[in-house]
């Protein structure tokens, strides 16, 4: 029972992190496809997510209501942010940019900090239920709900850019954004959307991902680090390739660990960054 | 528009540049220095030392401060990190003029500030787990209970339980390495293996990889030199990995927001602590128990929530430094630190402190308790 | 007028010469505040090579300032090494790094190469975290004695801030005067039009490997000269977050300027020793100020300073 449940146990825990690393990295790849700006900001989202769901629940609101609820918080800060400070700004080099979304990131971790003040906070996972053991390694159920939604939100992203014709529209853009306005297709609107998708899903994340950890208004920090390592792996444009990336992450981490030594893990996965970045540069997962 | 920002700007700054109150008082008074993380990921603790210190100094002050002379708390946020603390305990020593400070959340803040104490000669009571080198760091104090005492009243719960193999989970930082060398320390006297060490990284969201380790070793329990989420984090892994064995953690988990992380989770943890959070299970004779009661009344009142370990820390450094004022009977930090030392047989609310050239702690292991958490509440395990 | 304007810099050197005498009310705190600045100042300026002038991005740059902050601390705290001599050691090591990571990191693009800056920040720290019994580890490091010239220790405050102030205008003149020579016009080149530039005939990788060694010696300097000043050094403020905090400084003052991180160092070390009075706000506070230099100073502060001279010179 020994040797195979706790290599299992590895690839469980694996599965877990890795499922938070795959969600930010895709919130950040939606907004880097549809408008070329790497958002520093999406870790205060994921609080907010997982903040704003915790005290609604905690105020009787059912779970799903207060789930969707949360998610539409912040999609109206993301569009918010993005019509007053992105937009006047939006021709600026690529560092002003960024480094405007660190200044927003800052704002709202100090909003956070008033709001919520600065202690932690639990939510109930989903569903109630023992973890699954598998030939003796266990697996929070929570897992499974969190493993869920990200295909289902996925699909919905696949369905959206490949079918429907805003979707087809904001790619558009941000291939060419000359072209495409050429074509009359609204820049401005693309990039308004690309946020609010960002934001939306950043907060899903934080909502989804809460049952498992202790939020607090500082939570969001090494979410975001983690979903830019693995984007940065996956490819910057792939949405499957930073989900793909964001479980491999997980899993080297967890394995990593596991299996040579928990003091230095994190010396070995950066060294294995560096090493994928210098090989691989477009990333493991993209065409190029 | 840009010209009004502009100009909004300059005013703010222009403003801001006349700090409050700063210019010389003609009344005289007390200043003493308080250094506290308020954000950051040390802020949930931070609040409650600066909380317990300001209603230490309302209260000292109310019943006549020192000889008549008021006490004032001037205190700064360190943000979490050693630079900035740096930064405040300069201003606090040389813009300021305190008589002494209080405060630091972690080592690493803590030795900060001890390098700036000790260069310039200011009485600073830290209160984390930074070890005291009294030929280093004469200037400073700490009513923070030694890792050894929590790690000895831990240890004797065990030997009397019967637990011999102990496996360490660490988190990488100074409380694991702390942690982990003091339990080695004590192992052998107490009749304890350590049975194997893992490392974890206390930003990761879980730790089953290495508690699967763990759990290869057969331990009879776990110890994790680590306070907060990632204390709770371990117990609900262990739970969901049904190691179903006592886990042991640091005694900066002995407060109200610790209750509410674990709220859900059944795990048997065991908390090392000072008095402050049972005084009712303290015998009449214990010289610790009238303080912590009273102190524990006035926090209830001010702040309906009860006083934790880490009020205790503070409300002892400002009643050290009041004892030493009443001394020297006057403002040189020099003076003061002598003072300090020289308190024998003081009764507070972390123990009886009594310092010598060679110990700036003061208390000894006896000073602590060992907690447990049964339906929210503390409890002492059988 | 003119001469105004060719010698405006004496200004500045005077405000800093007379500081400590005045402004500075012969206060340790007061100079420390502007010795933390010459400190960033230091390391804005080595950045904005790298990114300003080279177009090279890189969010690791807290790691050479680590280099040296540790190799100037270790040595000199636990060997008892003379501070110069550990100084020098330490732009050594940190050359060397630059040299032996900057062939293939440098060859990466924008977002790639951020990444793979962030990487070797975190493992430089987390192997300072690690190897604790020979760092002091996440615990930091004490005893770092204060910086010697040859026989004369600098204890007194302003002794230092001079020191320090030597040091910065130095390194400051050094950058300016790489920025102006062929070398410096050869990079600006590549940032151009890489592609063009190596057509043309330039090693690109090797002057981007030489750029990225003098700007890591710079980063290091500035950490031994940290790591006396503290008298204690901890791993926290060497990470990510110290990179980003350096960069965040030169899109404030404006990059490829040399005088922009200036000013951006400056305003990022002495706005927390304003706002700080504003407690539980502080956090949001620094978060909207930077969003409104950011917004309608999209030059950074260097830009804006520049627009208002030259509406000042023209009324002239």
């Amino acid at each position: 029972m020994n040797d195979v449940s706790h290599i299992i146990q590895f690839l469980f825990s694996g599965i877990t992190t890795g499922s938070i690393y795959a969600l930010i990295a895709v919130s950040l790849v939606i907004v880097y496809k549809a408008s070329q700006l790497i958002c520093f900001a999406q870790g205060e989202f994921f609080v907010f997510g997982a903040l704003s769901m915790i005290t609604l629940t905690s105020k009787g609101l059912p779970m799903p209501i207060a789930f969707f609820a949360a998610v539409f918080i912040s999609v109206c800060i993301g569009s918010l942010i993005q019509q007053v400070l992105i937009k006047p700004i939006q021709g600026s080099s690529v560092g002003n940019l960024i480094v405007m979304t660190i200044a927003i990131s800052l704002a709202l971790r100090g909003l956070a900090l008033i709001i919520w003040g600065r202690e932690s906070y639990i939510l109930n996972p989903y569903t109630k239920g023992e973890p699954l053991f598998v030939f003796g390694a266990s697996l929070q159920i929570q897992v499974l709900w969190i493993v869920g939604i990200t295909i289902l939100v996925l699909l919905i992203i696949w369905y959206f850019f490949e079918k429907t014709s805003l979707g087809i529209a904001m790619r558009a853009c941000a291939e060419n954004p000359l072209g495409a306005s050429l074509m009359g297709i609204s820049v401005q609107k693309s990039a308004l959307f690309a946020w609010a998708w960002g934001a939306g899903i950043g907060a899903l994340a934080g909502a989804v991902v809460a049952p498992l950890l202790f939020i607090q208004y500082t939570s969001g920090v090494m979410p975001m680090i983690k979903g830019f390592i693995a984007m940065s792996i996956g490819g910057l444009g792939s949405i499957a390739g930073s989900v793909m990336a964001g479980f491999l992450l997980g899993l080297v981490e967890s394995y990593t660990i596991g299996l040579i030594s928990s003091k230095f893990s994190d010396t070995i996965v950066f060294a294995l960054l560096m090493l994928v970045l210098i090989f691989r540069p477009n990333g493991l997962f993209s065409k190029s | 528009m840009r010209k009004l920002a502009v100009f909004i700007l300059i005013a703010f700054f222009a403003i801001s540049i006349f700090p409050a109150g700063s210019y010389a008082q003609a009344q005289k008074v007390y200043k003493i220095g308080g250094i506290f993380s308020l954000t950051g990921y040390l802020s949930w603790l931070g609040e409650y030392k600066k909380k317990a210190a300001e209603l230490k100094v309302e209260l000292i002050n109310k019943a006549g401060g020192i000889n008549g002379i008021p006490l004032q708390l001037i205190s700064y946020d360190d943000t979490s990190s050693p630079e900035q603390a740096s930064k405040v305990a300069q201003r606090l020593i040389s813009k300021d003029n305190v008589v002494a400070m209080a405060g630091t959340a972690s080592v690493p803040i803590s030795g900060a500030v001890a390098s700036m104490a000790n260069r310039y000669k200011i009485p600073t009571i830290i209160n984390s787990g930074y070890a005291v080198d009294t030929a280093k760091d004469p200037f400073l104090f700490n009513t923070s209970h030694k890792t050894d005492f929590a790690v000895v009243t831990a240890f004797r719960y065990f030997q009397k339980k019967g637990i011999t193999k102990l496996a360490l989970l660490m988190p990488i930082g100074p409380l694991g390495e702390l942690g982990s060398n003091v339990a080695r320390k004590y192992a052998q006297e107490y009749k304890i293996t350590i049975v194997g060490e893992e490392k974890f990284d206390v930003k990761a969201p879980d730790v089953t990889s290495q508690l699967a380790k763990i759990r290869t070793m057969n331990p009879q329990a776990v110890f994790s030199f680590t306070t907060g989420e990632p204390a709770a984090l371990i117990a609900r892994n262990m739970e969901q990995l049904n190691l179903k064995v006592p886990f042991l953690v640091s005694h900066g988990n002995a407060n109200p927001g610790f209750l509410k992380l674990v709220a859900n989770i059944n795990t048997e943890i065991l908390v090392p602590s000072g008095k402050v959070m049972k005084p009712d299970a303290l015998s009449d004779n214990d010289p610790t128990k009238k303080k912590i009661l009273e102190f524990n009344k006035s926090h209830m009142e001010k702040y309906k929530e009860p006083a934790n370990y880490f009020s205790a820390e503070l409300a002892d450094a400002i009643d050290l430094i009041v004892e030493g004022l009443k001394i020297t009977k006057s403002a040189d930090p020099v003076k003061l630190r002598d003072a300090i030392e020289g308190i024998k047989n003081y009764p507070a609310m972390q123990g009886v402190y009594t310092f010598t050239a060679k110990d700036h702690h003061g208390t000894k292991p006896d000073d602590m308790i060992l907690l447990t958490i049964k339906q929210g509440k503390w409890e002492i395990p059988k | 007028m003119k001469i105004l304007s060719r010698f405006w810099w004496i200004l500045p050197i005077i405000f800093i010469a007379i500081y400590p005498f005045t402004l500075g009310g012969n206060s340790p705190y007061k100079s420390g505040v502007l010795i933390f600045v010459g400190i960033y100042i230091i390391l804005a300026v080595s950045l904005d090579l790298l990114i300003g002038y080279c177009g090279q991005i890189s969010i690791g740059h807290a790691a050479f300032f680590a280099v040296g902050a540790y190799t100037s601390g270790i040595l000199t705290a636990k060997y008892g090494v003379h501070p110069m001599f550990a100084m020098l050691i330490g732009m050594l090591i940190s050359t060397a790094l630059a040299w032996a990571t900057g062939r293939p990191v440098l060859a990466l693009k924008e977002y790639y190469l951020a990444m793979a800056t962030l990487a070797f920040n975190e493992i430089v720290i987390t192997l300072i975290i690690g190897l604790e019994g020979f760092t002091g580890g996440a615990s930091g490091l004490g005893d770092i004695p204060p910086f010697k010239i040859f026989g004369f220790s600098l204890v007194n405050h302003i002794h230092y801030y001079y020191f320090v102030w030597i040091i910065v205008f130095f390194i400051i003149a050094g950058s300016l005067a790489v920025v102006k020579s062929s070398f410096g016009r050869t990079l600006i080149a590549i940032h151009s039009d890489e592609p063009a530039a190596r057509h043309f005939g330039i090693d690109s990788p090797r002057y981007k490997t030489r750029l990225f060694m003098l700007s890591s010696a710079f980063a290091s300097i500035a950490g031994s000269l940290y790591a006396h000043y503290m008298g204690f050094i901890a791993p926290d403020d060497f990470g990510v977050i110290s990179s980003v905090n350096i960069m965040v400084m030169l899109y404030l003052g404006g990059i490829g300027t040399i005088y922009g991180p200036i000013l951006g160092a400056t305003f990022m070390k002495i706005l927390p020793e304003i706002t700080y009075q504003f407690q539980d706000y502080e956090l949001l506070i620094n978060g909207i100020i930077l969003i409104i230099v950011l917004v309608f100073m999209p030059k950074g502060i260097y830009g804006i300073i520049l627009k208002a001279i030259n509406r000042v010179l023209r009324k002239v």
